[in-house]
């Protein structure tokens, strides 16, 4: 069964070419840096102060005033909306004794210490230091809290603790004309998740970064996607697959009934699988062309989406640790986050955003909720993922484990690596 | 026992795939001209292959099975083609897996009324056979619950009534009419090969409530088909067999 792609000539403002796979060679990636605190600090010193990353959602700080609190290892970055419509973001420590400033997200006028009442003004600048005069050295020459940069894009807000780092146009690079199309500032926000996972980051990230392990830990989906003839894409840091949604993999055989998952897709979209006489194999592209002529009716506007977006994953990496899975409708984005100290733990945000139908009631704003592994379910597939991570990273530290042996399917991986040492400089 | 089905002419609804290919090529290897009817144009001309393996007629048209109109066009062309009609299996399904509305419609259509379409236009045929026979598919999930309520089990049901009343009404035109009810059945590209690997819990749900073990194969209902709507039978009419490996539990008085 061959998988219909968008061919050249087709419409597509997102570009489709396939790169020419680097050669990275065929060496085994050193176990060391997912296991060793050695390098942990390295990507600390290189990467995590250097590279940009991703903050929050645009939409987490729609109104001046509104804040959010996000951390990286040790540091906690204030993200906030000023009166001009501007995101600026600050580091979230209080210049008087060290304390934290704020704590989740809400609206401030002002940004105030609970300890000793400091306040600070939505520009950072001192507003006012309660019995001020007891201080004969006069208030902290900073003037206040200290600065990083923000760049806000297509719906996201950015942040880099880097203050003469690259820019963020530079960094981001090609995606912008990448993923403009998608428009993810139209999309609301439904689910936000932080979960504790007994791994290292780049384990998650490695995690997302292949699909030869659909047919290892999650069968269910060989009758939903094609796991393995996809198209890979590496660019100067990030990096994408595009995989075939609504339809089955090459690796089963193609059944009379529509597939459950398949099914779900065509009513999502209000196609009734009742009424579809073709076979299974056909079912997307027929999917494909009843979204481009009923999207308008929904109130989605898919026009500047290509005919394979709209049902297929097109799955972007953000250096270094912005796992997208990008769908016409919705967004499922992963953050991977060090932990502060262990390299054998990490925290995986998961934001899921969707588009809106007409007349369609805007959800409650999710709360950010935070548990560990296991303790709740992330639905089927993201828990086949959690649940075996952890062995992962025990594996890690056998003393009959070199590192990671990884083949063609495994190429982002392989790039990932290249670009973490061109950051980290060496093991 | 010789079944007596050589030189016989035979047609199987939904003959490409599955239990009704393994009827449509156990037919053809008893010595029938086989016609199937099926969706997939590619799975039609292997199977036409396969029976013409045997050393007889093939014939087949890709057709949907709610399409009414193009079920009695087949097989009017299945017996003008072959000359006549002797074996009539009506073995298409939509399938199970939903209880929504539209599924009733297509469930109505393709299981029930794709059936009642090719008896009609098969009856002159049948009748100036002589030995003519009707084996209607139905299933073991008409006889007990089953999964989930759903058309498909309704469906299934509907045809065990009126393949009865059907007998009883063909008799004295020298047709016998049976019916078959397949437990679960595994074969390369079945439903039940999905559901194994997309829905792992029902699958294993439905197998430790088989006896042995093991869901049934295409041929091993199969033949209890070919028999049924063989000369062999001559003295079956009306029954409604259970092949299901044991795997229902309710007696049957």
């Amino acid at each position: 069964m061959t998988i219909q792609r968008v061919k050249p000539g087709d419409f597509t403002k997102t570009p489709v070419e396939k790169t020419d796979d680097p050669d990275f060679g065929t060496d085994v990636i050193p176990k060391e840096r997912y296991t060793s605190r050695d390098f942990m600090q390295k990507e600390w010193d290189r990467l995590w102060t250097k590279a940009w990353l991703w903050g929050c959602a645009s939409q987490d700080i729609e109104e001046p005033g509104d804040y959010i609190v996000t951390s990286i290892g040790k540091e906690e970055i204030l993200l906030t909306r000023q009166p001009d419509g501007t995101a600026r973001g600050f580091y979230n420590v209080c210049q008087h004794r060290g304390n934290r400033i704020m704590m989740g997200q809400g609206n401030a006028t002002t940004f105030r210490c609970n300890y000793h009442h400091w306040e600070y003004r939505l520009n950072g600048e001192f507003e006012n230091i309660p019995d001020a005069d007891s201080f004969p050295q006069g208030k902290p020459p900073c003037g206040g809290l200290t600065e990083v940069r923000v760049q806000e894009w297509n719906g996201f807000v950015f942040f880099s603790l880097d203050p003469d780092g690259e820019s963020f146009d530079d960094f981001i690079h090609p995606l912008k004309e990448h993923l403009g199309p998608y428009h993810f500032e139209r999309m609301v926000k439904v689910t936000d998740w932080t979960v504790e996972w007994d791994c290292n980051w780049k384990t998650s990230v490695d995690a997302f970064n292949e699909s030869y392990h659909v047919q290892g830990i999650h069968p269910e989906l060989l009758y939903f996607i094609e796991d393995k003839h996809l198209q890979i894409d590496t660019y100067e840091k990030h990096n994408r697959y595009l995989i075939p949604f609504a339809t089955i993999s090459h690796r089963v055989n193609e059944t009379t009934e529509i597939p459950h998952l398949i099914k779900h897709a065509m009513k999502e979209a209000g196609m009734d699988p009742a009424d579809f006489d073709g076979r299974v194999s056909e079912i997307r592209g027929a999917l494909q062309k009843f979204k481009r002529e009923n999207g308008p009716a929904m109130g989605i506007d898919y026009s500047e989406l290509n005919d394979e977006q709209l049902t297929d994953d097109y799955h972007y990496m953000i250096f270094p640790n912005i796992t997208m899975n990008t769908h016409a409708e919705d967004l499922m984005m992963f953050r991977q986050r060090p932990h502060e100290t262990d390299p054998d733990r990490m925290y995986f945000d998961v934001q899921m955003f969707k588009l809106l139908r007409k007349d369609e009631e805007r959800p409650r704003k999710p709360r950010n909720e935070r548990f560990k592994h296991g303790e709740r379910s992330m639905g089927l597939v993201l828990d086949q993922d959690a649940a075996n991570l952890p062995g992962v990273q025990r594996g890690m530290h056998s003393a009959a484990f070199d590192g990671l042996w990884l083949g063609d399917q495994e190429l982002r991986i392989r790039h990932f690596h290249k670009v973490l040492m061109d950051y980290v400089g060496q093991d | 026992m010789d079944l007596g089905l050589k030189g016989k002419k035979a047609a199987v609804t939904g003959g490409s795939r599955g239990i009704g290919k393994s009827i449509a090529t156990l037919l053809a290897q008893e010595g029938c001209d086989v016609s199937i009817c099926a969706r997939g144009q590619d799975a039609i001309a292997a199977t036409r292959a396969e029976i013409e393996g045997h050393g007889v007629q093939s014939f087949g048209t890709a057709l949907q099975g709610r399409d009414g109109e193009s079920v009695r066009t087949w097989m009017r062309d299945t017996c003008e083609t072959f000359g006549g009609l002797d074996v009539l299996v009506c073995s298409l399904s939509a399938g199970g897996g939903t209880n929504d509305e539209r599924y009733w419609y297509r469930s109505f259509e393709i299981d029930l009324m794709s059936a009642t379409r090719a008896v009609e236009e098969a009856y002159p045929h049948l009748k100036a056979s002589g030995s003519g026979s009707i084996l209607i598919v139905s299933s073991m999930a008409a006889a007990e619950t089953f999964v989930s309520p759903m058309a498909y089990n309704a469906m299934k049901a509907a045809l065990v009534t009126w393949s009865k009343q059907l007998a009883e009404h063909y008799a004295p035109k020298g047709i016998r009419v049976n019916c078959l009810q397949p437990g679960p059945t595994m074969f390369p590209g079945s439903n039940w090969e999905m559901i194994k690997v997309a829905r792992s819990r029902i699958y294993s749900g439905v197998l430790r409530q088989q006896p042995t073990r093991r869901m049934g194969e295409a041929e091993e209902i199969a033949r209890a088909a070919v028999f049924l709507a063989s000369p062999a039978a001559r003295w079956v009419t009306g029954a409604t067999l259970r092949v299901d490996g044991g795997y229902t539990k309710g007696v049957q008085f």
